[in-house]
């Protein structure tokens, strides 16, 4: 019996050893040998549809790599500490800039670039980088309000819409500071971007107010809760309303004349890259109108090359969610870096969750 | 009477207490198995979620990069983590008391400190952030996991049969590899299995050290409820919910009673 058990153990230890070393000289036969370039991506979840990078690899011959971070924020800290050695990143707007700033991003060489043309006009200066030097506008969206044709009777148009006392209690908002400020700001007139205590301490005012009629500030369940008609009109991104409207065709999506938030994921790369060419490759690549129809069909959001609009599939392309979004480009306003003003958001914000 | 009264509220508040801690994740559980893609609605029973995720290339990927991370970094915190607990129960050295309290330490520091620690040291060292990375973490804070089951199971036992077996002329290696190790085995798989638990259940200290290429489920999860809850991520969770519950169970059994079993042996 003992030794039954000692052979175990031994077999424990010299597969676990043959197991390692296994690994371990894997990895190097497939650095050296095989000559197989690796392209790390570090993006957002389902960002990709696996076949299109499927082909890519065999394209390419080289092997990519896809991991995902949930927010700007991580994605730069994950940056700044160094030692990650990713070769496509994909920054928000705001921190494109932020990262221009900080000097963290490679310039695009543009001759290697001829898919980027494809981009629709109104998304190729946006203001977060008005020339493409650093950045490819990749995913985009916009605020508008979302609702539901058998509760509203009357279609939006305007923020103010959504202060109307027959919603009472029906009413979701974005769980989002900025977001929140955009559409109060908005409605007033004003800048989503501004620092004057006088027009965030009014946009406060009237989210104030507007609590009375909010059933929850939910960005998680949102979409499930416009599905399951438990909300009747509400704050949405038009992608989410795209999905909401694939499973309830009473939901509806407006983007208010008063205008609103505009946002955009892109395509970057950051300084120090080491496959700069099968960066270059493979952002090109994601571009070509048939690459980039496959992938939208797949990942299902607002998608900015508009030579791979007609090439989609049916039920994206006659989505009349996407083509209110792709109408109202020009109603959008950037979000950008407000430096210490954010300050004074969060103070009321924290008011406003809290004060309920 | 009045015995009855107070064991009634008793078990009433046991079960409110059971329901507080079971009822969110029963409730996830179940709806893995809804029809609809809506959390809010019951629409009938299905396993397309759970198909759905062995056929998502992403998914696969993540369990991968679990399984190989949680492999070796159980491997070596265990053999570390055995070798420490007998160094600290059978021996007697200075500053004992100050080793082991450092063996201790990683469980009793915030986790976020840990990983940001951690991240700090590798970019220093200029360890490009990858799997050896996440695996190095791992290790770090399981080692201490490991000590501390196997330690357990050490006090519980006497060192009498160690001390025959050199009255024998047993060598100090033969004491070691058929008195001791045999003895301590449960505690060591015990250990082992709360380690590859821990390894594939963290997600503070992962999010910090994670590279390419390196992305294991808790991330995969949480980066995904980025884009609104699915029913994909309640059938995830609840396979990672079940393969852990499995694991915290069979290293219960393992672990000895100690009491009981020193005077049996």
């Amino acid at each position: 019996m003992k030794k039954k058990r000692g052979l175990l153990l031994a077999a424990i230890i010299t597969g676990s050893i043959l197991l390692l070393s296994g690994c371990g000289g894997g990895d190097k036969k497939g650095g050296a040998s095989g000559d197989k370039k690796v392209l790390n991506i570090y993006s957002w979840a389902d960002y990709y549809a696996p076949e299109v990078i499927a082909d890519f690899e065999k394209k390419y011959n080289c092997k990519v790599t896809y991991d995902v971070y949930s927010n700007n924020e991580e994605l730069l800290a994950k940056m700044q500490a160094g030692g990650a050695q990713f070769d496509i990143i994909q920054p928000s707007d705001y921190m494109v800039t932020t990262m221009i700033k900080l000097d963290m991003l490679e310039k695009l060489d543009k001759s290697k670039l001829p898919n980027a043309a494809n981009i629709t006009k109104d998304l190729q200066h946006p203001a977060y980088d008005p020339n493409e030097d650093y950045s490819l506008a990749y995913v985009w969206g916009i605020t508008g309000i979302v609702y539901n044709q058998k509760f509203v009777k009357e279609a939006p148009t305007s923020w103010a819409d959504l202060w109307k006392p027959e919603y009472k209690g029906h009413v979701i908002l974005l769980n989002d500071c900025r977001e929140a400020f955009s559409f109060a700001l908005k409605k007033n007139g004003w800048s989503n971007n501004s620092t004057d205590p006088a027009q965030v301490g009014k946009a406060f005012q009237d989210l104030k107010a507007l609590n009375s009629n909010v059933l929850a500030y939910d960005t998680e369940n949102i979409k499930q809760k416009f599905i399951a008609e438990e909300a009747w009109i509400g704050q949405m991104w038009s992608g989410d309303a795209a999905y909401c409207y694939t499973d309830n065709k009473n939901i509806n999506f407006v983007v208010p004349k008063e205008g609103s938030l505009i946002w955009a994921d892109n395509m970057a790369i950051p300084k120090g890259c080491k496959n700069k060419d099968l960066a270059l490759a493979f952002i090109n690549y994601m571009y070509d109108p048939d690459v980039s129809a496959k992938n939208f069909n797949y990942i299902r959001v607002p998608n900015p090359n508009e030579k791979a609009w007609p090439k989609m599939n049916a039920a994206t392309l006659n989505n009349p969610m996407l083509k209110v979004g792709n109408a109202s480009i020009k109603k959008g306003e950037w979000l950008h870096d407000i430096g210490n003003a954010i300050s004074m958001y969060d103070k009321y914000w924290t008011e406003l969750k809290t004060g309920k | 009477m009045q015995k009855t009264w107070r064991s009634s509220v008793l078990l009433a508040y046991s079960l409110a207490v059971l329901a507080f801690l079971y009822l969110p994740l029963i409730i996830l559980a179940l709806y893995s198995f809804n029809d609809s893609r809506i959390n809010a609605v019951w629409s009938g029973f299905t396993f397309k979620w759970y198909q759905a995720l062995f056929q998502n290339t992403r998914v696969l990927e993540a369990l991968t990069n679990t399984l190989i991370i949680g492999f070796f970094s159980t491997i070596i915190s265990t053999a570390l983590g055995t070798t420490a607990a007998i160094a600290l129960h059978r021996y007697h050295y200075k500053f004992k008391t100050v080793i082991n309290g450092l063996v201790y330490l990683p469980i009793l520091i915030p986790e976020i400190v840990m990983g940001l620690s951690l991240l700090v040291l590798f970019s220093q060292a200029h360890l490009p952030l990858g799997k050896p990375t996440l695996i190095l973490a791992h290790i770090t804070f399981c080692v201490s996991f490991v000590v501390i089951t196997v330690g357990a199971r050490m006090e519980g036992m006497r060192n009498d049969l160690e001390q025959a077996a050199s009255d024998l002329y047993a060598t100090p290696w033969q004491t070691f590899r058929y008195i001791t190790l045999p003895l301590i085995m449960p505690g060591i798989i015990a250990g082992a299995l709360i380690a590859f638990t821990l390894s594939i259940d963290d997600f503070v200290i992962s999010f910090f050290v994670a590279g390419p290429n390196s992305t294991t489920l808790p991330l995969y999860i949480y980066a995904m409820v980025k884009r609104g809850i699915s029913p994909e991520i309640n059938a995830l969770s609840t396979l990672m919910m079940c393969a852990t519950v499995s694991m915290v169970v069979l290293a219960e059994i393992l672990q000895p009673r100690h009491h009981h079993r020193s005077q049996e042996e």
